[in-house]
């Protein structure tokens, strides 16, 4: 991929079938998951015997999921994943350098952005445009919800529409959570902060991408198939008793499980032998160090989530009994297998908003990061303890109570190393002319949220608590503060502090900090009440509840109303401001010394012309000393 | 507010001033799930002690975050910064961490004290004998807890393995929970005895809680188990003196007499049929 400063063979006449395949993709990727959703759909209904005697008029299990599962292929087959590797078993020869130059977007404007690109840039962009589409959605999905809950029997929902939108709006959340901060902006930033052309496995990377626009549509296919009523949670046997829309869910969740495990994989081998000469380990921006640690966690954890889904798969269609007590298996199988995945899951959430915030806070105050070994150690160990505290989750289920000592215990560690951030933080913010940018005032407000957030954690922790807090809305608000109080007010500062540098457009300053104190507001509005009325013993995804919740409840609810219309806010003003009215932005902003904000904006297509030499971390800014040589006087090989 | 030092001791007073109020509103405050047992004030209690030594911690962290802001827009910082400082300082990190292991250590060491004293014997049993008649308030009572899509219905082995639809115990006895599913998974939770137990199909999973307060409580399902898992609650659990519990047990006895012989004989566990789930 990285042609230019290698010799190569002279160019014959590129085969322009490739391209034209890979220029219509989107719509061949159609067409492809079309045709592999009829074939697998008729080959699961006919070909294959199933035995359960469900009440499903629209099809049978295998049914629905060979189909998806075929329509997946078929989306990618025309997306123009299989190009390659067919065609060199077909005989066709190596791509040339234009070959390299269309795959990588070169010259292709706005349209590359529908197609399949090997230029990180391009993907990362992607990214973000489908994690907000997942939060616009999802969010719709919460509006629904507070409404249902206004009241304290059912009013505008029945059970089954409650559950499926309660399914929906957490598993759509899990999916953008899950790639809020990597997706858009690991994929953008990490090959241009180390200082390379592009990623170790640039198919992977467009491949994590376009899995999820499938994973989307299939999830949300659920409301055409029943809807399923576990909750992103999917406990079997409850899943076993779904009628078909639990397919979509399985297979939804399989491809953003896989998605994840190719994203750690790609991200490791890239950071771990892609870095430019004269950046070891102890010479990375903190960012990349945040995604490191989180892409270990996704390579190891989603096999996990995987083999649990498939697991699922065959106790629905095949009359497996994994998870079937009166068949020899175990619910509990389910609850480890998932919450092995699900608690490194959720650190893959938040320890790349950490890296993020740090990466950020220097550039805010004029000073360089304090205490950077510590703040990598703090990563490094958040990752490590993350595989064994998932039984936390589990404390009530009356699984190995000899364990819950030690599972309290570790749950208990993970604090520490969380409190390491944020004394690197406070350290880098003692005593420093704090520049109040936009997202310095995000920045703020994942401080405070995360804080309350990491506080309701404690409570968690020890078992006693736990048995009265467990499956209540404490725990609800306890995830929402991290989650969306932490990770996704960070994805709201990295958009804005990012935006120039993607896209060369920037935002109005005014409105956005009007929208800032909007939705901190209305955030801490709403999770408070919700604090409040799971201490009080509110169970979650109820749809009926305790007369004496409601004041409570309503006051959650407008604060909701409130939020969602914050949010949306956001992203009016990002859609206005970007595509609508673009309003134009200087090439380095913020004046920050990292390697990502010297190259030029648009970024080349190869980012470099030649590889820069690092000098030291991009933090100096006692100096102002630059961060890395972008002249060398001997040009590297491309991508050491 | 015109130098560090002065902003500096009001900060900090403001800190104490709102550190102490918040521990003394804290100790005197009603605090969830309440007394109604020893297993709900064992809860409470731990409850209050996470808040009282969190409160202070997190509203300073929260001041400093505040001091950062404020502060520093005033006087520009002194010179008296060391170049070292900039880039992390080995003696405020090692304080740092190891204050806050020395917290979460003895967190950790006191809560496994604390199960290990309040909660022996709980959790998933193999063991298939039923206890007998308790012979004394400490010895447990055996109350089997059956949940099905989507009520409860209790058992009570030492009185014929009677099966009734409301929860009715006696006070300051002893009970022994025996929490078990037909179909799906659920969970007890009994909020004002702090008893949360999953029901899990073919597990019987064991709970220990002696109610101390006579009145009428609430049991919700706490685990999300289809349709109508929001409505799986009952507002007619009572805890009530023990000669109102053996007139009450009398009463259930009768109604269920014509019942008896075709309930399934008591057990820890009951098979699910197959039909449960449907596909």
């Amino acid at each position: 991929m990285d042609a230019v400063t290698t010799a190569r063979p002279p160019m014959s006449t590129p085969p322009t079938l490739a391209r034209r395949l890979n220029e219509w993709g989107l719509p061949l990727g159609v067409v492809g998951s079309v045709i592999g959703f009829i074939i697998g759909f008729a080959v699961g209904t006919h070909a294959i015997p199933y035995s359960f005697g469900e009440d499903n008029s629209l099809g049978s299990d295998p049914g629905i999921l060979l189909g998806y599962a075929l329509s997946v292929v078929g989306f990618l087959a025309g997306m123009g994943f299989l190009n390659y590797p067919i065609g060199r078993l077909l005989g066709a020869r190596r791509p040339s350098e234009e070959d390299n130059a269309y795959m990588h977007g070169e010259g292709g404007g706005l349209r590359r952005y529908f197609r399949m690109t090997t230029d990180h840039k391009v993907i990362g962009l992607q990214y973000l445009v489908m994690i907000l589409a997942f939060l616009f959605i999802g969010g719709l999905g919460a509006m629904f919800i507070r409404t249902e809950l206004l009241t304290p029997s059912p009013t505008v929902a029945t059970a089954q529409s409650y559950l499926t939108l309660v399914g929906l709006h957490s598993t759509l959340m899990i999916f953008m959570a899950s790639a809020a901060i990597i997706g858009p902006f690991g994929n953008y930033f990490v090959p241009i902060m180390i200082g390379t052309r592009n990623m170790a496995f640039p198919r992977v990377e467009a491949l994590t991408f376009w899995l999820l626009p499938p994973a989307g549509m299939i999830l949300l296919s659920t409301v055409f198939l029943g809807g399923f009523t576990t909750g992103w949670t999917g406990y079997a046997p409850l899943a076993d008793q779904n009628v078909l829309g639990m397919d979509s869910y399985l297979i939804a969740f399989a491809l953003i499980g896989l998605s994840i495990g190719l994203s750690g994989i790609n991200m490791i081998a890239t950071i771990l032998t892609k870095r430019a000469p004269g950046m070891p380990l102890s010479r990375m921006p903190i960012f990349v160090w945040s995604v490191l640690v989180t892409s270990f966690l996704g390579a190891l954890a989603a096999p996990a989530l995987i083999a649990a889904v498939l697991m699922e798969v065959f106790d629905r269609s095949y009359q497996t009994t994994f998870f079937v007590p009166a068949g020899g298996g175990s619910p509990y199988l389910w609850e480890n297998l998932f919450w092995f995945f699900g608690h490194p899951e959720v650190y893959i959430f938040v320890v790349p908003a950490f890296g993020l915030v740090m990466e950020m806070l220097p550039v805010f105050t004029r000073r360089p990061l304090w205490g950077y070994r510590v703040a990598v150690g703090g990563m490094v160990g958040i990752g490590l303890l993350s595989f064994v505290v998932w039984q936390h989750h589990l404390f009530v289920s009356g699984l190995a109570p000899s364990l819950r000592p030690f599972y309290m215990f570790s749950t208990e560690m993970i604090s520490v190393p969380t409190g390491i951030i944020y004394l690197v933080s406070l350290g880098t913010l003692w005593r420093a002319r704090t520049r109040f940018t936009v997202p310095m005032l995000f920045i703020f407000g994942f401080f405070f949220n995360f804080l309350i957030g990491g506080f309701t954690g404690v409570f968690l922790s020890d078992v006693p608590s736990d048995f009265t807090l467990h499956a209540s809305y404490f725990v609800q608000a306890h995830f929402h503060y991290t989650i969306m109080g932490g990770e996704v007010f960070a994805l709201m500062a990295a958009i804005v502090y990012y935006l120039p540098k993607m896209t060369g457009r920037t935002m109005d300053t005014k409105l956005l900090r009007f929208q800032f104190w909007a939705v901190f507001i209305t955030f801490n509005g709403t999770f408070i009440s919700l604090i409040s009325v799971g201490i009080l013993g509110m169970p979650r995804r109820v749809i009926s509840y305790a007369a004496y919740l409601q004041p409570l409840n309503i006051s959650a609810s407008i604060f909701a109303y409130g939020l969602g219309l914050s949010m949306a806010l956001f992203l009016g003003i990002l859609l206005w401001e970007v595509v609508i009215k673009p309003r134009v932005a200087a090439s380095n902003p913020w004046e920050s010394l990292g390697v990502e904000w010297q190259v030029p904006t648009p970024v080349p297509t190869f980012n470099f012309d030649r590889i820069p030499v690092a000098w030291s971390l991009p933090y100096d800014y006692d100096s102002g000393k630059p961060a890395a040589d972008f002249g060398p006087a001997v040009p590297a090989l491309s991508g050491a | 507010m015109r130098n560090r030092a002065t902003a500096t001791r009001i900060v900090i007073i403001v800190w104490l001033v709102a550190a102490i109020a918040g521990d003394v509103a804290l100790a005197l405050a009603p605090i969830p799930p309440g007394q109604a047992s020893d297993l709900a004030s064992n809860e409470s209690f731990t409850i209050q002690l996470l808040a009282e030594i969190g409160w202070p911690i997190f509203s300073a962290v929260l001041a400093a975050l505040f001091f950062t802001l404020v502060v520093n827009r005033l006087a520009p910082p002194t010179a008296e910064v060391s170049g070292d400082a900039l880039r992390g300082n080995t003696r405020v990190q090692t304080t740092w961490i190891a204050a806050t292991l020395v917290i979460v250590l003895s967190l950790a060491v006191y809560g496994t004290v604390a199960l290990a004293i309040d909660q022996p014997g709980d959790g998933i049993s193999n063991d298939s004998a039923s206890l007998p008649m308790p012979t004394s308030t400490s010895q447990p009572l055996e109350v089997q807890v059956i949940a099905q899509q989507w009520w409860f219905t209790y058992r009570y082995p030492t009185y014929g393995g009677i099966e009734t639809a409301q929860l009715v115990l006696p006070v300051n006895q002893k009970i022994q929970f025996h929490v078990t599913s037909l179909d799906v998974v659920h969970s007890f939770w009994f909020y004002a005895l702090g008893v949360k137990a999953d029901a899990v199909p073919l597990n019987d999973n064991v709970i220990s809680a002696t109610p101390t307060r006579i009145g009428t409580y609430r049991i919700q399902c706490a685990e999300l188990c289809g349709l109508w898992h929001g409505n799986m609650a009952d507002n007619t659990a009572m805890v009530v003196s023990p000669s109102q519990f053996a007139a009450w047990i009398q009463q259930e006895t009768t109604i269920d007499a014509p019942i008896m012989k075709y309930l399934l004989p008591y057990s820890h566990t009951y098979e699910p049929s197959p039909a449960i789930y449907g596909s």
